[in-house]
């Protein structure tokens, strides 16, 4: 384990708490409030807690509140290994949990096997918890809100699924009649591999033809034919939660605790990792021919999935939740305008032109539309649409992207605060204690003597109190400040053109900078960054935080990222095709 | 009355896996322990919480004024200045004046949970105090009585309505959990337990259904409807169901027989539900006297996307509103239908969440005073036009328009030689008071503040006797809800970590 933190902590502000507050406690303004919620300031939620509250670290502050499901040490989870003490080498299996299908894979499923595209669990499941990730299993639990929600979704999906133009997919054969026993068990076979991620036994598809005797009563009030009973099949499988949760079994390992999963297991970890979906047909005929149990097949199974728009979808989404703009506080034509530019640029370093991953970061161009190049400041892409170079603007990557520069911040306003916090737990995973509880950073800092925003933070840089954990935020803040939520260059603050920005930043430890693109330069430099996207995706990939024992895994992907020149696609492959994609270790029990 | 189950069900249910589902209960005693004493009829709880402030920031309270004419700051402050009966209606207590109903309800004043003012630290807080962090720190105290350790906006002790359900059940339900925001609005974080107002225990928070359509199915498809031909399909699906889930549940053992212990927990949970909507299924509902059920809402409002605006001038009625308004209507609507049926006796329904960031656009439209912002800061101070009282208080009144929406209904649907209201206790919580800040424990005239809070209670239960103001000075919220708790059934004389009543609301 990680017998000291493998990053800088910053320093607890706990341990002066009666202090003097940092925020003006009275406002007229919406200020930065942002703060408060963008990054559960008030202990809740996420990013800015990255690893606060994870069991067993002795760095966590026994204040730093999760949300009312708990999050990492709360109500149970992957928090057995994170107190194991004592230092090893990295563990080749990781620890996972039944995993709860989010509200996206649910849609995606729905869309890849029924053709449905109407996103019918956005419509009747209750928002995921994100931390930053969606799908953290340790935030999820099962409610009667939930049970009637997925009833309601199964009875919506099955009927849309069953509709005369739409049933070819579910059925696979011709039925005679109502009474058609071989059809009815045929297509209860194909719907059962396809929902449970595995063939089913026999006495598992009998079970379903009971279900029949609805297709075939005599009951002349009730239309009703042989799909009747085909669609209540689907009703019960997608209530099932052996299709709602991926759960993993596999064969026990010498080392107690540990186990070696089966091919539809790995067929369903590479496709909910790289899809965000259930496995396709051929990945499940992958499973049944014995194709992803060896490194080298999985790779190259891995490859093709790699090529499917699916992939570039799940990376998409990956991105938006890491970097908090899964969803842009903007118009509806700028949101586009940033996601097509975003996208973009994902799919060149990624995908189109796979070189350095970290790209991203230091692109000098970007892809726009005439409404973003006039946003921003650039030139207009010939033909409305395309690549323009940032030149010497100062920008470079996704940081200068006005999908990145909206996120953590509220409405009306950036908050340097949060933008540090931003960088520090999102793009350097170190750890940021939350605030003091007599701090209200719920309300923005005020100034008696002036409305300029760097005079209104003065008490983070000048109360001792305040400063050791704001000294390590707001300078990088304060180094973007040119650029407002909308990714627009100003000058001065909004509203207060006697309030000039000098834009003039640091990023603790390595030095002074102005702008997203001296910032992404000294981030690349640091060499934090790319071990932090690792630790971030890992996460992502795991279902649940990284652990403090886990550190070494990190370590070790991060040395494999490095020695393919940061390729992304390499970084992935190299990970399912490495033997602790293949293994389990069993959670301890609660 | 008897529940009617499927004998497999019944066994399973008493043999199986012991867990505490509170509807299990429901097949081991018949409900109906907490008759009207008077009347014999079914006696009905429920909070309306609203995620919001009483009073803007920096702005005293001024009594001198009547309510909605904006030449000064005064009269908008919902507490008024009279204490007793015909007191000055002030701008939110407007939604209850218009439908005639303040002299059904108590208005609760003054009120306050405790906290350390000398120390942040988590052991120095108070019993039944709270953290001294607002938002995460106030919500558990206020809900269920016992003190918040962080800020983490939870419940470490079951909430009122768990505990009056815990005695007092309808036919069916043991509760109705109800929410009308559905998402969270900002992007980078989520809900995180601001969206939670019912707790089973410690820490243990029941999501709210937010969907009127899914409510309306689970508590009226147990309703067999009139004509042969609707008959017929009524029992068709009601059979197809029922089996349908019976796949599922026969295979509980086997696949908990083969996952290793944590998964096992979370999958026991899991078929726990599925158990416990099986018995709601089965538990068909009595047609009593004014119970009809209402017509099949449809497809629920669309849900918004994230709040929108570089600037405030793009806060408009595009984002970061899902029609709460319409949906805070269904839910009154099934509320109140659910409670004349008596399939439940209890319900919540929060028409915001905690610190809440829905666009208040749309809905202070509606009242005639746009406000370009979201609740929150609508709570803080309003927008840059519209700023101090006013706008706090036209947020607050559409909170208020629900509550009376709700204790209307009920109030003119007759039960007995009264009216449903008169057999109900229905509580009217806000988020927050009007007093010290929480966090720095000295800005006065702050809406994070636990002071000067008020509760309303609404309806004649227990011999309640609404119509007046009573300022209750210092007192714990929580003795009032045990007052309206005991109201309705409740045998206790706590709640969490208060104990106590408030004995005025009785008269």
């Amino acid at each position: 384990m990680r017998a000291l933190p493998r990053k800088v902590v910053l320093p607890a502000l706990g341990l002066v708490w009666g202090l003097a507050a940092c925020h003006g406690s009275i406002s007229s303004t919406s200020g930065e409030a942002g703060g408060s919620t963008a990054s559960g300031a008030t202990g809740g939620t996420g990013g800015a807690a990255a690893r606060g509250g994870s069991g067993g670290s002795a760095a966590t502050s026994g204040s730093s509140g999760k949300g009312g499901a708990g999050a990492r040490g709360g109500s149970g989870g992957a928090s057995g290994a994170a107190g194991q003490s004592g230092a090893g080498p990295a563990p080749t299996a990781l620890e996972t949990g039944a995993r709860r299908l989010t509200r996206s894979e649910l849609d995606n499923i729905v869309r890849d096997l029924f053709g449905d595209a109407t996103s019918p669990a956005q419509k009747v499941l209750a928002e995921d918890e994100f931390n930053p990730f969606d799908n953290d299993y340790t935030l999820q639990r099962a409610s009667r809100a939930l049970i009637d929600s997925l009833e309601a979704l199964a009875d919506d999906v099955a009927a849309r699924a069953l509709a005369p133009a739409a049933r070819s997919k579910v059925v696979p054969c011709t039925p005679s009649g109502a009474g058609d026993t071989a059809c009815f068990r045929e297509t209860v076979t194909a719907l059962g591999l396809r929902l449970f991620r595995r063939p089913l036994a026999d006495d598992e598809v009998s079970a379903y033809m009971t279900l029949q005797a609805f297709s075939t009563e005599d009951n002349p009030d009730v239309p009703h034919d042989f799909y009747t009973g085909i669609e209540l099949v689907l009703r019960s499988m997608l209530q099932d939660p052996e299709f709602l949760y991926r759960l993993e079994l596999g064969t026990p390992q010498a080392e107690a605790g540990v186990f070696k999963l089966g091919e539809y297991e790995l067929a369903t970890r590479l496709s909910f990792l790289l899809w965000g979906s259930t496995p396709s047909d051929a990945l499940l005929e992958s499973a049944a021919g014995n194709g992803l149990s060896a490194a080298s097949a999985r790779r190259t199974v891995a490859e093709g999935m790699l090529d499917d728009d699916r992939a570039r979808d799940a990376v998409h989404r990956f991105h938006a939740m890491w970097l908090g703009y899964r969803s842009i506080p903007a118009s509806a034509e700028l949101a586009s305008a940033f996601d097509l530019e975003t996208t973009h640029l994902i799919d060149r370093v990624v995908f189109d032109e796979p070189k350095s991953y970290l790209e991203l970061f230091t692109s000098p161009e970007t892809y726009v539309n005439n409404l973003l190049a006039d946003q921003y400041g650039l030139t207009r892409p010939s033909g409305g649409e395309g690549w323009v170079s940032y030149g010497t603007t100062g920008r470079e990557g996704i940081l200068s992207h006005g999908s990145v520069l909206a996120a953590f911040s509220k409405f009306s306003d950036t908050s340097p605060t949060q933008r540090g916090i931003f960088v520090q737990t999102r793009l350097l995973c170190n750890k940021v204690d939350p605030p003091p509880a007599n701090v209200n950073v719920d309300q923005p800092p005020t100034s008696t003597t002036s409305a300029c925003k760097y005079d209104r933070y003065a008490a983070h840089r000048t109360t001792s109190s305040c400063a050791g954990c704001h000294n390590n935020l707001d300078p990088i803040g304060f180094g973007l400040e040119q650029y407002d939520i909308g990714g627009r260059l100003r000058t001065h603050d909004d509203g207060h053109p006697e309030c000039t920005i000098d834009g003039e930043g640091e990023l603790p430890g390595y030095g002074t900078f102005s702008g997203p693109g001296e910032l992404s330069e000294k981030l690349v430099g640091s060499g934090e960054l790319s071990s932090c996207f690792v630790e971030q995706w890992l996460s992502y990939a795991l279902g649940r935080h990284v652990a403090d024992n886990e550190a070494g895994v990190v370590d070790e992907l991060s040395q494999g990222f490095s020695s393919k020149s940061y390729a992304a696609k390499e970084l992935l492959l190299d990970y399912v095709a490495s033997d602790r994609f293949a293994l389990r270790r069993e959670e301890p029990a609660p | 009355m008897t529940l009617r189950l499927p004998r497999r069900t019944v066994l399973r249910a008493l043999g199986g896996v012991g867990v505490s589902l509170p509807i299990l209960e429901c097949m081991l005693d018949s409900h109906g322990e907490a008759l009207a004493q008077s009347s014999g009829m079914p006696l009905r709880y429920a909070i309306v919480f609203a995620g919001q402030a009483l009073g803007g920031d920096g702005w005293e309270e001024d009594h001198s004024q009547v309510a909605g004419v904006r030449t000064t700051e005064a009269g908008h402050f919902i507490v008024p200045p009279e204490t007793g009966a015909n007191y000055t209606v002030t701008t939110p207590l407007t939604a209850l004046d218009e439908l005639g109903l303040l002299g059904d309800v108590s208005l609760v004043s003054g009120l306050s949970i405790p906290f350390n003012a000398s120390s942040v630290e988590p052991g120095d807080v108070p019993a039944g105090g709270a953290f001294r962090d607002f938002h995460g720190g106030g919500a558990g105290p206020l809900l269920c009585g016992t003190r918040s350790l962080a800020a983490d906006f939870t419940c470490r002790s079951a909430t009122s309505d768990q505990l009056v359900a815990a005695k007092n059940k309808g036919s069916v339900l043991d509760s109705l959990v109800l929410r009308a925001q559905p998402v969270w609005y900002l992007s980078g974080s989520s809900f995180s337990g601001r969206q939670y107002i019912s707790y089973r225990g410690d820490r243990d928070p029941i999501e709210a259904q937010t969907s009127p359509r899914i409510v309306y199915h689970s508590l009226f498809d147990g309703f067999t409807p009139s004509g042969d031909g609707a008959a017929a399909q009524h029992d068709f699906e009601l059979r197809a169901r029922k089996s349908v889930l019976s796949l599922i549940t026969d295979k509980r053992e086997k696949l908990l027989a083969k996952v290793g212990a944590a998964d096992k927990q979370r999958l026991q949970r899991h078929f726990d539900e599925i158990r416990d909507l099986e018995m709601r299924i089965a538990a068909t509902p009595t047609m009593t006297n004014g119970c009809a059920p209402p017509t099949e809402p449809g497809d629920d409002p669309p849900v918004g996307g994230n709040n929108a605006g570089a600037t405030s001038d793009e806060i408009a009625t595009n984002t970061g509103y899902s029609d709460e308004h319409g949906r805070a209507r269904l839910l009154a609507d099934l509320i109140h239908m659910a409670f004349v049926c008596d399939i439940t006796r209890v319900a919540t329904l929060q028409l915001t969440v905690f610190q809440s960031h829905m666009n208040v656009y749309p809905i202070t439209e509606m009242l005639g005073l746009p406000v370009r912002a979201d609740l929150h800061e609508c709570g803080h101070n309003g927008d840059q036009e519209n700023r101090g009282q006013l706008p706090v208080s036209t947020c607050l009144k559409w909170h208020l328009s629900h509550y009376a929406y709700l204790l209307d209904k009920l109030k003119k649907t007759p039960e007995g030689a009264g009216t449903v209201l008169d057999n109900s206790a229905i509580v009217f919580m806000p988020e927050a008071g009007h007093g010290v800040q929480l966090n720095d424990g000295e800005s006065v005239n702050q809406t994070h503040s636990v002071e000067k809070m008020i509760l309303m209670v609404g309806g004649r239960a227990g011999g309640l006797a609404p119509g007046r103001h009573i300022a209750l000075t210092g007192t714990h919220p929580s003795k009032v809800l045990v007052s309206a708790m005991q109201a309705t059934g409740y045998d206790g004389d706590s709640l969490g970590e208060v104990t106590g009543t408030a004995p005025e609301l009785f008269g």
